[in-house]
């Protein structure tokens, strides 16, 4: 216990001191002809103790004191009854709450100490339990989708892939992916065990914002039916140089397949010394000589063959590097069997040898042919896998990356009539390699669920200097800027509608930022875990309570009025008997 | 108590045929119970009540040894209405009743098993089969009516009409009283003509399928639009009419005008046609390639198996003959009718047959090759279709190589040709002889040259088209050749013959017409119309070689003729001579076919001396190419109505003008696809063409409509595309970094 008195009331202490300083003296002046008795003195002091207990009503003392709450119980969703009994079992009397999301607890006035069940507080009303000493006892298991993840955005064209997590499946159910029409395009059944995986793999077919859905199915109904929002956006054609030292089939073929899916393409081979054809097709037009940072810096990616690139001179080589590390362009290497044998210092490739000269993709009984080579495991080297079967690599160089593949000869898959097959294979190498459509802003969001009149985080990182986001609604969104890494700037929205909305910055011409918000009834498991997670995270798992004890264990804690009136009524009293006494 | 057994016994059979009797009523109102649920529980149950029932009614238990007693004493005379007596304890009775007792007992004993009790089991048994057989006809009638009930709603399909633009729904307008579609199936079919009224329509290639449309009210330019061609209505008799023959499949609806002037429009119905199958043949009980031994049967047994799926109208077989190979292969094709007959219009037909290779005059190293074909009844052309071929060959004992000569483009002359170089040699071997032989001897070798120069120039005269008298005719010889030794030459010519290749001189026969025995030499000198004409009678005009050839042909054969005179004279050296003219002519002539060969040859432009390897590329410029190539996703429309779809459901945009564009480039896309399925497309064009409709544009309608686009869209082809990203900047100090410490 401390001896700090502390006011409470700490408005005008001073000026009540010189009233009652005042009082007084008006009080000795008046007994002033008694000061020869004994009585005078009584009385001095008798009225010195009611001046300042009336001062110290207003005043209203507070002395720190550890704080002796009781302990209360904080049910939150999910809760095991049991548990409650048997903590009132132990704990007579203990004070009870239900929590509610958003609503501030009352109980807390009066309470320390915290036994929490359930599935926990709502991240955003964490905050309510802060110099709380808690024991987060957990609830029941949360069952059904506890995880649905897949990317918010896709290229028309691309694989959405989307892994889901399905807590306690029931035999005889079914998992059902259906698009935003409603035709189911992909099906699992559920195995009877405690958790169960799913991995869905499609192909939108068309670009837009769609709410697609995961169906659990029993024979007759839908058990659950949750929101799956997915943006697809529409890529925009590449722009590819080719350089050839001498006219290839594969080339050939390359080319054909992309200026037939409508992509810019310059070809260049080299006829004779100097002397090049030069091919431009849907609206390439200046040839190109000598690389140079200002000729290479439009294309998207330079598909180079081994002779060319190893003829490159010093110049042209590093002018080319520059792009790759500061445009992003990408560079693809035709191997041919020197371009194995490299050096470290030639090429940033390594390769080990396989023997392996031909493997077989997926069902298909087409087999390809491919150099006997596999690509040695660097630091940076990324494999690009087909049918998880590396058939090309790249290395990244800053913003750029230059690959290659150890494939060849794969037009024969064209002339063998697999043209699906061959479009796939190149649509994967030159889509790992390729150049991106740089974005001045990333969008990124923070809460997983949002729901409306919740706060929903994110983040914007953009290399803008004043940023400004503003709502549908036209509201402006105060940012912070993150205090380590300038770009990176948070922002809290609370949406007001379910389904898409959408966030702009400010400066119009950037895309804006959509994210789709869940109903009620949507997406609860998958909530409920996450709350579970960030309650676990806060509280801990053990059952014990958390040490903010020692740390707040000290209030302010005023001293009861009471003494005071009483300390008054016996100063007055005997101060007003006093004289009839003496009668 | 004699006898009293027997009445007893009686007594139980009496109480057995009438439970038998309620088993009997019970059962069959218990079958017919099931029969009417279906459900073995409410058949139970029915069977339960209803013995419960009868028994009750019948009693059999009832029937006591005094109705039995009765029973007896009413219908048997022997019992003399004392049967009662049996029962009765023997003490009980007085003496004569004792008598009589005994009596009847006695008399009773052999009739009374066989008297039967009374019973109506057969009406029992006619009743449960009665209520059975209700019971079933009950369940057939159930049943169609069922299945009538069913099928009415598929019928039930109409046409409706609905106003192209919103109008007041206080106007009246003329509406659609009837509808009747007849579908005439093309004769051969043999399928009955069809009278609906869902306008859904599914035929056969070639029905004739006609529209009667009657309406209420007045109405004008009724038309139908099939697939964008507008066709009108007849009108006659107040009925609307239309005529058309099913070609092709589609969509099409109605369109009609009413006194206002306003459009209605009717919804999109399907016009599926099914073409007619060709018929399927299939041959059985036969490998593709049989093989033959020229002794063994040579018989081919096999199952041919012909379905169609409107009726066949004939089947056959093919049989090709082969004989011979290479160059002289000759094939020869006959129809070969199945033994059976085909009976016209039978839908499956399955026929045997043997096909005998001998009654196809086939010899040894012959092949055969046949197949079933086999029509059906469509007109105007019917559907041909074949089985698979298959194979047999008589296998030859010997075979003829055939070889093409290294030398030379085209292999038309046989090795003998080349003999002339030898003659040349013997001649001159049998001129240094001379001094060491006797002159019997050189005379019969200078003989024997001349004979061999003679085969080598009828040889060469068969090229020229010439006649072989002396080989078809030797005896004859003799007087041509007007010399002796004629048998020693016969013996020659016949030892020449055997060694020599017949083969190919059955080539030449192929390859060259014969003629009539003309003499060339004199003919040639005699026709003055010779060079005006091209006579392909003629030997001399053929157009085996070149005229400049075979005129230098013509000089060897004569030549030929002086050389061999010379020799027949005994004068080889002087005609040596003409030997080597002959050669050196011959030589000539294979060089002028190996020329042939050359001319095909790349000729290269002659580079100048001066400019070669000099490395000077002065001239040679680059090579420019311009393309461009328009690339359009597929359903690049449909795919775009998608998204704009979803915002329309979303409420985030008004339906424009731009929308119905957009709807209706989809709805072509899609149609041009839907012509080969029209059934699965018609849902989604006619969502797309409702969209036009004011009043189809809610909600539900976009749904739907979306939904039946993505299901029939097809995925997207894999494309490379740019992809959005974003170059944090922390990933760039990362990759930085990571590049300086490699």
């Amino acid at each position: 216990m401390s001896d700090v008195v502390v006011f409470m009331n700490q408005n005008f202490p001073w000026p009540l001191v010189l009233i009652g300083l005042l009082l007084w003296t008006v009080f000795i002046w008046k007994e002033w002809s008694q000061r020869k008795e004994r009585r005078f003195w009584v009385k001095l002091a008798l009225s010195f103790f009611a001046i300042v207990s009336l001062i110290m009503i207003i005043l209203k003392p507070g002395i720190h004191q550890k704080t002796t709450n009781g302990k209360g119980i904080v049910l939150t969703e999910g809760y095991r009854p049991g548990q409650v009994d048997s903590l009132r079992s132990i704990y007579k009397r203990i004070q009870t709450e239900a929590y509610s999301k958003g609503r501030t607890l009352s109980m807390l006035d009066n309470v320390d100490t915290l036994f929490l069940l359930g599935h926990g507080l709502e991240a955003f009303d964490l905050w309510q339990l802060d110099n709380k000493s808690v024991a987060f006892l957990g609830g029941e298991n949360v069952e059904g989708w506890t995880s649905i993840s897949h990317g918010s955005k896709i290229t028309l064209g691309e694989e959405l892939h989307v892994n889901a997590t399905y807590v306690g499946p029931k035999e005889g159910h079914w998992a059902i992916l259906t698009d935003n029409g409603g035709n189911p395009l992909d099906s699992l059944p559920f195995d009877e065990q405690e958790e169960q995986l799913f991995e869905f793999n499609l192909k939108p077919k068309a670009s837009g914002q769609f709410v697609y859905h995961l169906l659990v199915k029993n024979e007759e109904d839908v058990v659950s039916d949750e929101p799956l929002p997915i943006q697809v956006e529409e890529g925009d054609p590449l722009k590819v140089l080719m350089v050839n030292t001498f006219p290839t089939f594969e080339t050939k073929y390359l080319k054909n397949f992309l200026t037939e899916k409508g992509h810019e393409v310059l070809a260049r081979t080299q006829l004779t010394k100097g002397k090049y054809k030069f091919e431009y097709f849907n609206g390439a037009s200046k040839p190109i000589y000598g690389f140079t940072e200002a000729n290479l810096k439009d294309f998207d990616i330079l598909i180079v063959d081994t002779d060319s690139y190893m003829g490159l001179g010093r110049t042209s080589k590093e002018a080319m590097e520059e792009v790759v590390k500061n445009s992003g362009l990408g560079i693809f290497i035709q191997p041919n069997e020197d371009l194995f044998g490299l050096s470290k210092r030639q090429s940033p490739f390594q390769f080990n040898r396989d023997f392996v000269t031909e493997l077989n993709l997926g069902d298909t009984d087409q087999s390809l042919q491919k150099y006997p080579y596999g690509f040695q495991e660097t630091v940076g080297t990324q494999h690009i896998l087909v049918d998880s079967i590396p058939v090309a690599a790249y290395v990244p160089m800053q913003k750029g990356k230059i690959g290659t593949s150890v494939l060849q000869s794969t037009y024969q898959m064209v002339l063998d009539g697999q043209e699906a097959l061959y479009a796939y294979l190149w649509t994967q190498i030159l889509n790992g390699i390729a150049k991106g459509r740089e974005s001045l802003v990333d969008w990124n969001a923070m809460t997983q669920v949002p729901r409306v009149d919740e706060p929903f985080e994110f983040v914007l990182r953009t290399s803008l200097n004043d940023v400004e986001v503003i709502t549908d609604d036209g509201v402006r969104i105060p940012l912070l800027q993150n205090s380590v890494v300038p770009t990176q700037w948070n922002g809290i929205h609370y949406p007001r509608k379910t389904g898409w909305n959408q966030l702009r910055a400010f400066n119009d011409s950037l895309a804006p930022f959509s994210y789709y918000v869940f109903g009620d009834g949507q997406l609860v498991p998958i909530s409920k875990s996450k709350t579970l997670e960030t309650n676990l995270r806060e509280f801990g798992s053990e059952n014990t309570f958390t040490p903010s004890v020692s740390r707040s264990n000290k209030a302010l804690v005023p001293i009861s009025p009471l003494w005071f009136y009483f300390l008054l009524l016996f100063c007055l009293g005997w101060l007003w008997l006093e004289p009839k006494l003496r009668l | 108590m004699i006898g009293a057994g027997n009445i007893e016994r009686f007594q139980k059979r009496w109480q057995q045929s009438k439970y038998m009797e309620g088993l009997l009523y019970a059962t069959g109102f218990g079958g017919f119970v099931y029969l009417l649920t279906h459900h073995v529980f409410f058949g139970i149950l029915g069977l339960l009540v209803a013995a419960g029932i009868a028994f009750w009614v019948l009693r059999p238990w009832k029937i006591s040894s005094k109705n039995a007693v009765a029973y007896i004493d009413a219908h048997l005379p022997q019992a003399g209405y004392s049967s009662g007596l049996l029962l009765s304890p023997a003490h009980e009775l007085s003496s004569l009743s004792k008598l009589q007792q005994y009596r009847v007992a006695e008399q009773l004993g052999p009739v009374l098993p066989k008297l039967s009790p009374p019973h109506k089991l057969l009406r029992a048994a006619l009743v449960m089969f009665g209520l059975i057989l209700l019971g079933l006809a009950v369940n057939f009638a159930l049943a169609n009516v069922n299945k009538l009930s069913e099928k009415e709603p598929s019928n039930k399909e109409q046409i409706t009409f609905a106003p192209k633009d919103s109008l007041p729904s206080t106007t009246e307008f003329p509406e659609l009283k009837g509808t009747n579609i007849t579908i005439q199936y093309p004769r051969y079919t043999g399928k009955s003509t069809l009278n609906t009224t869902s306008p859904n329509i599914r035929a056969v290639q070639g029905s004739r399928i006609i529209w009667n449309l009657e309406f209420d009210g007045d109405v004008q330019e009724v038309e139908m639009d099939l697939m964008g061609e507008p066709i009108d209505f007849i009108k006659t008799d107040g009925l609307y009419r239309l005529t058309k023959t099913l070609e092709a499949s589609g969509f099409y609806s109605f369109t009609f005008k009413d006194n206002g002037g306003n459009v209605h429009v009717s919804d999109l119905y399907s016009l599926e046609m099914v073409t007619d199958e060709p018929p399927m043949v299939q041959i059985e009980g036969l490998d593709n390639y049989s093989y033959f031994a020229f002794d063994d049967d040579k018989r081919l047994m096999f199952n041919a198996n012909i379905s169609d799926d409107f009726g066949i109208a004939d089947a056959y077989i093919i049989a090709t003959v082969s004989k011979g190979s290479g160059e002289s292969v000759k094939f020869r094709e006959e129809t070969v009718r199945f033994d059976r007959g085909i009976p016209k219009g039978n839908k499956q037909i399955q026929l045997q047959q043997a096909l005998d290779m001998d009654a196809l005059k086939m010899e040894p190293g012959d092949e055969l090759y046949f197949y079933v074909e086999a029509l059906d009844q469509r007109t105007p052309t019917a559907n041909i279709a074949r089985s698979e071929t298959y194979f047999a060959v008589i296998r030859d004992t010997i075979t003829d190589a055939f070889a093409v000569e290294g030398n030379l483009g085209v292999d038309l002359m046989p090795d003998y040709f080349r003999s002339q170089r030898q003659l040349i040699m013997d001649t001159e071997k049998l001129i240094a002889d001379k001094p060491n032989i006797s002159e019997k001897e050189f005379k019969s070798r200078s003989n024997e040259l001349g004979f061999d120069q003679k085969q080598l120039r009828l040889k060469y005269g068969q090229f020229m088209g010439d006649e072989t008298e002396m080989q078809s005719a030797p005896g004859a010889v003799s007087h041509h050749e007007g010399e002796a030794e004629h048998d020693h030459e016969e013996g020659e010519e016949d030892l020449l013959d055997e060694y020599s290749h017949k083969h190919d001189s059955e080539n030449e026969h192929n390859l060259v017409e014969e003629h009539g025995h003309e003499n060339e030499d004199q003919e040639e000198e005699e026709d003055p119309l010779h060079d005006y004409l091209h006579n392909h009678s003629d030997p001399e005009e053929s157009t085996l070689f070149e005229k400049s050839l075979k005129a230098k042909l013509r000089d060897a054969l004569n030549i030929m003729w002086d050389a061999e005179l010379q020799l027949r004279l005994y004068e080889p050296k002087k005609s040596m001579p003409y030997q080597y003219d002959a050669l050196e002519i011959i030589q000539d002539i294979k060089n002028s076919a190996r020329i042939y060969v050359h001319r095909i040859g790349f000729d290269p432009p002659p580079i100048k001396e001066e400019n070669r390897l000099s490395g000077n590329i002065e001239d040679i410029t680059n090579f420019d190419k311009q393309e461009e190539y328009p690339y359009e996703m597929s359903f690049a429309s449909t795919r775009e109505a998608i998204p704009r779809l979803e915002q329309l459901i979303q409420d985030r945009k008004g339906f424009s003008d731009a929308d119905g564009a957009l709807f209706a480039d989809a709805g072509n896309e899609l149609a041009q696809k839907a012509i080969s399925q029209p059934l699965k497309y018609l849902k989604v064009l006619q969502g797309l063409r409702d969209l036009e409709k004011a009043t189809y544009r809610t909600k539900e309608n976009y749904r739907m409509v979306q939904k039946n686009l993505l299901s029939v869209l097809p995925e997207i082809a894999d494309i490379p595309m740019k992809k959005t990203e974003y170059q944090d900047e922390i990933n760039m100090l990362y990759l930085k970094e990571l590049e300086a410490y490699e």
